[in-house]
């Protein structure tokens, strides 16, 4: 999409994330907004417009496993039932094993499901594509940290399935670095929301006769704020340039330790209303430490690459100028 | 010459002029070592014609984008053939001269600098003037047509080495502040100018006090007009956080990547390195999004702050990895690998001081990118 193209896109994308509440709204502005076919198009746009938009908004839609599958090169219906992987995982949600399926993943925001879902399943010798009943899985509504995000764990040992389709080697990888920088955009979303709230706090807030966004304490932690949410943004920006997978590792986490640096500046600025259900900050926090655990963790992807690096001593290579 | 063409092409000739353009004198270099072989990259990269990429024709360039400039510098970084702090000083002083001088004056002196025939310093901060850059007092009196100037800078990178320098001074009341503030360009070889280099923690003198007593600068040497001075220093600091950062940045990967090759098995945690490579990549990957808005003819201005704040932690970051990494190497090698390293790691401690504090940095990012109004 060219500049103009781009802005209609994301000004009819917030509109429809400002007017909507819940998931299932937002989904049917998707349809109509025509963000299925943008996702084909032009996925840099399609992604990182809506999901910066949904961490900026706090909203949430079940555009997650659209990006897994359409990265996994699925199409829609199917990819609506996509299961995802758990919380601090970033393997297929199923294995197979001497022929018996089991699944232990999470599935998007609640509808009234009916019929199947698709879960990517390890083989041994490479990932397939299976349906799976509803009826043969448990599913668990998660209320956790953030019930709102209307998350749901599926469970299911020796399950009845049809395969109906294998992944090619590296497939299920790429889908998973489309899904971290869909992620890494919320979390840079939810940091950007945030950071302004704590900014208009900063300016509203007077204490010894003088907004404490004044005090240079404040001030610091405000910009390092910013210098965090800005360095994962360059390096989600930098990794749809680059298309790798590793690139795309690193944004998830750099966003992912960005969020997290951001809220505890965010909280401390806001000090005692922050911590109130009275003030949005709450689920944006929330947010946060629930996105860090979609296909990897701040952490785990770190250590993954700090091994890798020493075990291979070669950085790898960047996108060129 | 298009950025790929370009690429391509300065890579085969480095190729192949590798021999000529490595510095003999290996890791332990001296200052002094340094800055011949910087002259000697810088010439014949200009005779060569690469180093007049990315210049306007009317110094004494070859034009196209700047982004040229900055893969040359990248190129000659990684490669280990210039020291990254010292080369960038052109991309600081250069397009100040080109903005501000007369015409005339930088089409004879740019051409200088870029050939490595002169090397040019900056005179800007004072005993007690730093980060208070307003406030400074090395006073210059206009007489006919000639300032005089008296007073003192500290700080001063390369002075012992430069044939001119950027100066700042007060033309206006002692408390004209910002408004007061001339810059002129002043031939290093003037009666009247003292310079004394200053003994650094790194071992390389690489700053220096610099002291004037009646200097004689002729007035064609002003530098925009008189009481112009703030607007060509305001000027300068974002070049000093766009192209030069960019470099640095290649120079950080590549110093990294070394470390990677030198540090003993399991003497590296590998969450520290994970996460000091993505503080690299996060640089870069800011840093090149600054350089293609350099291109595309974007005014620069304080979200440089940014990345001048990403890439003094990332300098840290990398070098307190090499005192994990390297730690008896650093603190009791003799040989010349391990005194690079231990130069290297004593430097970056200077990464968040020099070039405008970290807390500089975060005052102009929460006044002028949060808005977050006055201190007070």
């Amino acid at each position: 999409m060219e500049g103009t193209e781009r802005e209609l896109f994301a000004r009819s994308l917030r509109h429809a994330l400002e007017s909507g509440r819940g998931g299932d709204v937002l989904d049917g502005s998707l349809d109509g907004l025509g963000w299925h076919e943008a996702l084909v198009e032009d996925p840099r746009t399609a992604v990182s417009v809506l999901f910066e938009l949904q961490g900026a908004a706090g909203a949430h839609s079940s555009a997650l496993p659209a990006v897994l599958g359409y990265g996994l090169g699925m199409a829609p219906p199917a990819t609506a039932g996509l299961v995802l992987p758990r919380p601090g995982h970033a393997g297929p949600p199923g294995t197979v094993d001497r022929g018996r399926l089991t699944v232990h993943g999470l599935a998007g925001t609640v509808r009234e499901r009916e019929g199947t879902v698709v879960v990517v399943a390890g083989t041994g010798d490479g990932d397939a594509v299976a349906d799976v009943s509803v009826d043969d899985l448990d599913l668990r509504k998660i209320d956790g940290l953030a019930p709102h995000l209307g998350l749901v764990e599926v469970v299911g040992t020796d399950v009845p399935y049809t395969v109906w389709d294998e992944l090619p080697d590296g497939r299920w990888e790429r889908g998973v670095a489309l899904a971290r920088l869909a992620v890494g955009h919320q979390l840079v979303g939810t940091s950007r929301r945030m950071l302004e709230l704590a900014r208009r706090h900063a300016l509203e807030r007077i204490q010894f006769d003088r907004p404490i966004g004044s005090f240079q304490a404040v001030r610091h932690r405000l910009a390092d704020t910013l210098i965090a949410i800005e360095g994962a943004d360059a390096a989600l920006q930098s990794a749809w340039d680059d298309g790798s997978i590793e690139s795309a590792a690193v944004a998830k986490a750099l966003a992912g330790r960005g969020a997290r640096t951001t809220a505890r500046h965010c909280q401390q600025v806001l000090a005692g209303i922050g911590f109130t259900t009275e003030h949005p900050f709450h689920c944006s926090l929330r947010d946060t430490l629930v996105l860090d655990q979609l296909f990897g963790t701040a952490n785990s992807l770190t250590r993954e690459f700090g091994r890798r690096l020493l075990a291979t001593r070669q950085l790898p290579p960047l996108p060129p100028l | 010459m298009e950025l790929d063409e370009f690429r391509s092409s300065l890579d085969t000739w480095l190729d192949r002029h590798d021999e000529t353009l490595r510095a003999t004198h290996g890791a332990g270099a001296t200052l002094d070592d340094q800055m011949a072989h910087l002259s000697l990259v810088k010439r014949l990269t200009y005779e060569a014609g690469w180093m007049r990429f990315g210049w306007p024709e009317r110094v004494g360039g070859l034009g196209g984008s700047p982004l040229l400039r900055a893969y040359l510098g990248e190129a000659l970084t990684s490669r280990d053939l210039v020291e990254p702090g010292i080369y960038s000083m052109t991309e600081v002083l250069a397009p100040t001269m080109i903005d501000f001088a007369r015409p005339e004056l930088a089409a004879v002196m740019v051409p200088r600098l870029l050939s490595g025939a002169e090397t040019w310093c900056q005179g800007f901060s004072e005993p007690g003037t730093g980060s208070n850059l307003a406030a400074l007092t090395c006073r210059a009196t206009r007489d006919g047509d000639a300032w005089h100037v008296t007073g003192q800078k500290v700080w001063t990178s390369l002075a012992q080495y430069a044939d001119r320098c950027v100066l700042l001074t007060r033309t206006g009341s002692v408390d004209s502040a910002h408004r007061g503030i001339t810059a002129l360009f002043v031939d290093m070889d003037s009666p009247g100018i003292v310079v004394r280099p200053i003994e650094t923690m790194h071992g390389a003198p690489e700053f220096s006090e610099v002291f004037f007593d009646d200097v004689v600068v002729r007035v064609d040497r002003t530098l925009g007009h008189e009481g112009q001075g703030w607007a060509v220093a305001m000027d300068l600091l974002p070049y000093e956080r766009s192209t030069a950062l960019w470099h640095r940045a290649a120079y950080l990967y590549a110093r990294l990547q070394s470390l990677l090759h030198a540090a003993p098995p399991d003497s590296l945690d590998p969450v520290a390195v994970g996460e000091v490579a993505q503080l690299v990549f996060a640089l870069r990957a800011r840093s090149r999004a600054t350089q293609h808005r350099v291109a595309a003819g974007e005014h620069l201005g304080p979200e440089t702050s940014i990345d001048k704040v990403l890439v003094a932690t990332a300098e840290q970051a990398v070098f307190d990895l090499v005192a994990d990494g390297l730690g008896p190497d650093v603190a009791m090698g003799d040989d010349p690998t391990s005194a690079r390293w231990r130069r290297e790691l004593l430097y970056s401690r200077a990464a968040t001081i020099y070039g405008g504090t970290a807390e500089i940095q975060r005052n102009i990012i929460a006044r002028r990118l949060l808005d977050l109004g006055s201190e007070r």
